[in-house]
């Protein structure tokens, strides 16, 4: 097992809440990220996952306790390097096409040069390649989604923060999503982390954290594949 | 409870768009309200000036054998009169006199006589030119012919009795004498009678000693009248309505007299003139404010139907969760309320506050509040509209899944495929070019009838052209940016750099949103442009219409006698002169037709004055200068003379002169040159000017009459160093181009557009910036969300800012270039279709950088603004991913 991607040590994360004072949304929180994991995160909405996956990405600060990526360098080069992610959707840019969402982050990363190029085999690679000239208003919810996990995996980043991915989706549909990504996941050791509330995405991956009231409860699921 | 957490919700996400929006709606209201109390103050200020420039309100003669006690109970029965003064007059044969051996006769003139304290209610009539105004006085032409002054005596030639001597006490000016010596019952389309050359005014116990004889016996020949002045706080303060006040009540006393009087309305008929005044005046505020209101309530609209799609989606999710149309429609009607509301009662404060700072604009509580009350209705139900509109419109199409597109692949409008701003534009060029062929004749106000018109199609050109201009605007910015072509690429490479393209392809799938930010900002920079070049054309032209009066910046008048030239020298060297050149006044007969002579130095004249190209006809100011100076003999006249004479070009006219040797008029022979329109202290029918030489030769006298100098700095200041020079002769006149510009009262540009541009010129420059600055805030501030997920994958602040710039490049870029364009057009338009407004026409649009660069500048820094505002800090962006 290689070096932990993120480690984090007594999270906790309050927000100003209203008039009537500060509410704490996520309390004490420890985790860890190997490479290759392949995590959900559970609980109802309301119960913290998008503000720790925040956190775990690198877009928001804890109030309280620590968050290190000892295997990522540097805090700057975190995104779109080393950590993609995928939005609740809408998640895409509403303004670009398909194949330039998923060259905007090597653009951003100052490599233009081939941006579409890889935007392309990148969209071949999930079967997407005839919506490349598509706007994102254009897309179904599953392809938009899929296209926004191929822009996460763009610049080949070590850790994959899904936030409800297939929460716009049917169930057959997410299930098709996910074995996308599983499939396209399955010879990496990219880690993969899934904040969902739907059994069956979290069925399918190995471990299962949950969620409830602002705390984290993380352990193995008997019978699940280990990465 | 829940309602009240709803609207505090409301107003607090949609902070930018009610205030933004009450911003509109207040600007709407303080520019309607600052040109409603305009309107009715420069209305006002006309009238009260025009009042002021009549000597004798009305002039009330009895028919011989009338009553004049009854008459003149009728007139204070008819009229609020606030003094009546009873003038004598009788037709005399002439008038002799006996001077260093010679005797001196004249032709027929006229003995007048004026009641005890006439000349107190009435200052104007007399000019003490030397001697005493206490007994016999003769006028100063008079005087000339019969070489008489204070002392001499001159005998009155009677008609059919023996002549009379009297000692002359004083020699006067008559400066009204047009008025005074009319012939009063003449219909009004009569030729107007010059007044009589010879002129003696009597005491009045001496005048009926000598003239109640002549009266028994040739009753024809005398004439009493009643002067009258009215109550000029009687007079409604609108030239509209003092002139029919003023008439109806002339009307009243000639019923009244059922024939004993006739009445010589000279009030009526300087208000008459002033109505068409006024007449251009609204017509000049509507021309120069309308863009103005028409862009603050495009604005207001802008902003409300600004975030559409945001708006949509949060409709879409209230109804999903069972909100029904109607209570979607109260939110926007709590939204409608609060900015209607404060945006009212914003721009009536700003109002009232501009009433008390600026000059022009003072209001008054029981004319002005009605229109003020309108106002106030009209900014509320724009502001209810502008939200209620957009807000049905979305609740009626909304679909959940309509509601979520946010992007639009462009699709071109109607009017876009019907091209509509073509066929606008072409329409504005054929109705200009009908005003144009009509003179652009917008008032019109026929002489003698209350009913005045205003030619109201001579809108429909600028309007049409506004309009086409604003959509050729959204036309070619939504192609260029829809394109996302070479050009668009080139606005945004320098802020953009290597992400130009990705960049450029962001931009051209918004271009309906980013042209509407463009449209509006040209439209308030070409409302500005526009607004701008008119008023300072406007003044500059105010200024040449007052040198045009005045002769130059300070112009000395003296007579023949007593030539202002023989002081040249030492005005000369005044150091607050740039430079005085002499100038002759003479007079000359024409046929029988006595017109006014200007000799002048053709080399030399341009230097203490400015001559227009507009003052000649057919040739340049230069061009007919230089023909002048090279024929010694010639001479420019008017075009009716040229007309009445049917005088063809190197044509000899022989004008009769008065010969400083014998004061007898010869015939000198000229050349006919040229046409001269209009010329510095001339008026405005008919007169000539010719070479000085030329008339010093043929006259045996060199004196000239005027010196017009200019100022190096205050024409003000320079007047009154002149006068102080000069104060040992009081017959000469020392006048500046401030108090000509002031006396203009039969011109509109005497209307001082000051406080009007200035408001204007303010609101402007307000309405630029916030154009510019609001609608890009407003589109960033939507977007929050797409910034945060651009950031969430890796932008960089910079890379982030680079996306800001360019939109804010964009339209900055957009708006000035079609802003300036269309305000320059517009400019031209309007100065050419208020050519009446003006005279002599402007020859050249005077563009007035400074105020350009500074609404440029404030442009620019509220694009800045926005753009630094809109720069998401790290930290928030977890926060605007939660956004819808
Ligand atoms: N910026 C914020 N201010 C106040 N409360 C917030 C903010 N962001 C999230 N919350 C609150 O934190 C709680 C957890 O939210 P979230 O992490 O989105 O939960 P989940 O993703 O599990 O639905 C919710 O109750 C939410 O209202
Ligand atoms: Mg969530």
């Amino acid at each position: 097992m290689g070096e932990r991607l993120v480690i984090a040590k007594g999270l906790g994360r309050d927000f100003r809440d209203g008039n009537s004072g500060r509410i704490n949304v996520l309390r004490d929180v420890d985790c860890e990220i190997a490479p290759g994991a392949r995590i959900a995160i559970v609980g109802p909405s309301g119960s913290g996952k998008t503000t720790l996956l925040h956190i775990l990405g690198g877009l928001d600060r804890p109030t309280a306790g620590t968050v290190e990526w000892p295997a990522l360098g540097a805090f700057e080069t975190l995104r779109p390097r080393h950590i993609g992610f995928v939005f609740q959707s809408p998640s895409l840019f509403p303004a670009l096409t398909a194949v330039q969402n998923v060259g905007l982050p090597m653009l951003l990363a100052g490599e233009n040069i081939g941006a579409s190029d890889i935007g392309a085999s990148l969209l071949q690679s999930f079967d997407l390649d005839e919506l490349g000239d598509k706007l994102p208003e254009e897309l179904s919810g599953g392809q938009a989604q899929r296209i926004a996990m191929a822009r996460a995996l763009a610049m080949g980043p070590k850790l994959l923060l899904a936030d409800e991915p297939t929460g716009q989706l049917d169930s057959r549909t997410a299930l098709l999503f996910l074995d996308a990504v599983l499939d396209r996941l399955e010879a990496t050791d990219i880690a993969l982390v899934i904040a969902t509330h739907d059994e069956i995405v979290a069925n399918r991956m190995a471990t299962r954290w949950t969620m409830d009231h602002g705390r984290l409860t993380t352990g193995h699921r008997p019978g699940a594949v280990t990465a | 409870m829940m309602f009240l957490l709803w609207i505090r919700g409301v107003l607090a996400r949609r902070f930018l768009r009610v205030a933004g929006a009450a911003a509109g709606i207040a600007l709407t209201v303080a520019l309607l309200s600052a040109m409603a109390l305009f309107l009715a103050n420069a209305g006002a200020s006309m009238t009260a000036r025009a009042v002021s420039a009549v000597p004798i309100d009305w002039q009330v003669q009895v028919i011989s054998g009338a009553d004049p006690a009854l008459v003149g109970k009728a007139l204070a029965d008819a009229a609020p009169v606030k003094a009546v003064h009873q003038v004598r007059y009788a037709d005399v044969a002439g008038f002799e006199a006996q001077t260093g051996g010679t005797t001196q006769t004249t032709g027929p003139g006229q003995a007048v006589a004026f009641d005890g304290s006439y000349l107190s209610d009435f200052p104007a009539e007399i000019r003490s030119l030397s001697g005493t105004l206490d007994g016999v006085l003769i006028a100063q032409q008079t005087a000339a012919n019969l070489h008489v002054g204070p002392g001499d005596a001159v005998s009155i030639q009677r008609m059919g009795l023996p002549p009379v001597e009297v000692r002359i006490a004083g020699v006067v000016d008559l400066p009204d004498a047009d008025a005074l010596f009319q012939a009063v019952g003449l219909p009004p389309q009569a030729a107007p009678q010059a007044p009589p050359d010879n002129v003696l005014i009597l005491p009045q116990e001496a005048w009926r000693q000598m003239f109640d004889p002549q009266q028994k016996a040739r009753p024809d020949t005398t004439r009493l009248q009643l002067h009258a002045r009215l109550a000029h706080a009687a007079l409604p303060p609108d030239p509209v309505s003092a002139y029919t006040f003023v008439t109806a009540a002339q009307r009243n006393l000639e019923a009244r007299v059922a024939g004993q009087a006739l009445v010589a309305d000279n009030l009526g008929s300087r208000l008459g003139a002033v109505r068409e005044d006024a007449l251009y005046a609204s017509v000049l505020f509507l021309f120069l404010g309308l863009p103005g209101i028409a862009l603050a309530v495009a604005l207001t609209f802008a902003v409300t139907s600004s975030g559409a799609a945001r708006r949509r989606a949060e409709q879409a999710m209230l109804r999903v969760r069972g909100a029904t149309i109607k209570a979607i429609l109260l939110l926007s009607a709590t939204e409608a309320a609060v900015a209607a509301i404060a945006g009212t009662a914003i721009g009536m404060a700003a109002a009232s506050l501009l009433a008390a700072v600026a000059p022009g604009l003072k209001a008054t509580v029981g004319i002005d509040g009605p229109t003020l009350l309108l106002v106030a209705v009209f900014g509320l139900l724009v502001g209810l509209i502008a939200f209620l509109y957009p807000a049905w419109r979305d609740a009626r199409w909304v679909t959940v899944a309509a509601a979520r597109r946010t992007v639009n692949r462009p699709n071109a409008p109607l009017w876009q495929r019907l091209w509509l701003d073509g066929l606008l534009l072409a329409a504005a060029g054929l109705f200009f070019w009908q005003s144009a062929s009509t003179g652009y004749q917008i008032v019109l106000a026929p002489e003698g009838v209350a009913a005045t018109s205003v030619d109201y199609k001579a809108f429909i050109a600028p309007a049409l052209f506004w309009l086409g201009m604003a959509l050729l605007t959204i036309r070619l910015s939504a192609t260029i940016i829809a394109r996302n072509g070479a050009l668009l690429r080139m606005i945004v490479a320098p802020v953009s750099g290597a992400l130009a393209p990705v960049v450029s392809a962001a931009l051209s799938r918004q271009a309906g949103r980013l042209t509407i930010g463009i449209a509006m900002t040209a439209l308030s920079i070409s409302f500005a442009t526009s607004t701008a070049i008119f008023n300072t054309t406007y003044n500059a032209q105010a200024r040449i219409d007052a040198e045009l009066t005045n002769g130059s910046d300070v112009t000395v008048f003296g007579t023949t006698d007593k030539p202002a030239g023989a002081h040249l020298k030492a005005l000369a060297s005044l150091p607050e002169a740039a430079a005085a050149e002499p100038m002759q006044h003479r007079f000359a007969y024409v046929g029988t037709d006595l017109q006014d002579l200007y000799g002048i130095d053709p080399h030399r004249i341009g230097r203490a004055t400015g001559l227009s190209d507009a003052y000649f006809s057919g040739a340049s100011a230069a061009g007919t200068l230089a023909l002048l100076a090279a024929t010694s003999d010639g001479v420019l006249v008017s075009e009716e003379t040229v007309q009445d004479f049917q005088l063809q070009q190197g044509d000899t006219i022989n004008l009769r002169l008065m010969d400083a040797r014998d004061h007898q008029y010869h015939p000198v022979p000229f050349k006919f040159i040229g046409v001269a329109r209009e010329f510095p202290t001339a008026p405005k029918d008919s007169f000539l000017v010719a070479n000085s030489a030329y008339v010093a030769r043929t006259t045996g006298s060199d004196a000239s009459e005027y010196v017009l100098m200019r100022a190096r700095a205050d024409p003000a200041a320079l007047a009154r160093k002149a006068s102080s020079v000069l104060t040992f002769d009081p017959s000469l006149k020392v006048a500046d181009i401030g108090q000509a510009a002031h006396l203009i009262g039969s011109s509109l540009t005497a209307v001082d557009l000051g406080g009007l541009t200035t408001i204007e010129l303010g609101f402007a420059v307000v309405m630029a910036a916030a154009a510019a600055g609001l609608m890009l805030a407003l589109g960033f501030y939507e977007r929050r969300r797409p910034f945060a997920i651009l950031a969430a994958i890796g932008a960089k602040p910079r890379q982030l800012a680079a996306f800001l710039w360019s939109e804010g490049l964009l339209i900055l870029v957009g708006g000035m270039t079609f802003g300036l364009i269309s305000g320059l057009l517009t400019a031209w338009m309007l100065v050419k279709l208020l050519t009446g407004v003006f005279d002599p026409p402007p020859e050249a649009l005077s563009i007035p950088w400074l105020y350009l660069a500074v609404v440029s500048g404030l442009v620019a820094a509220s694009v800045i603004a926005a753009v630094l505002s809109a720069r998401p800090s790290t930290g928030q962006t977890a926060e605007q991913l939660r956004d819808l």
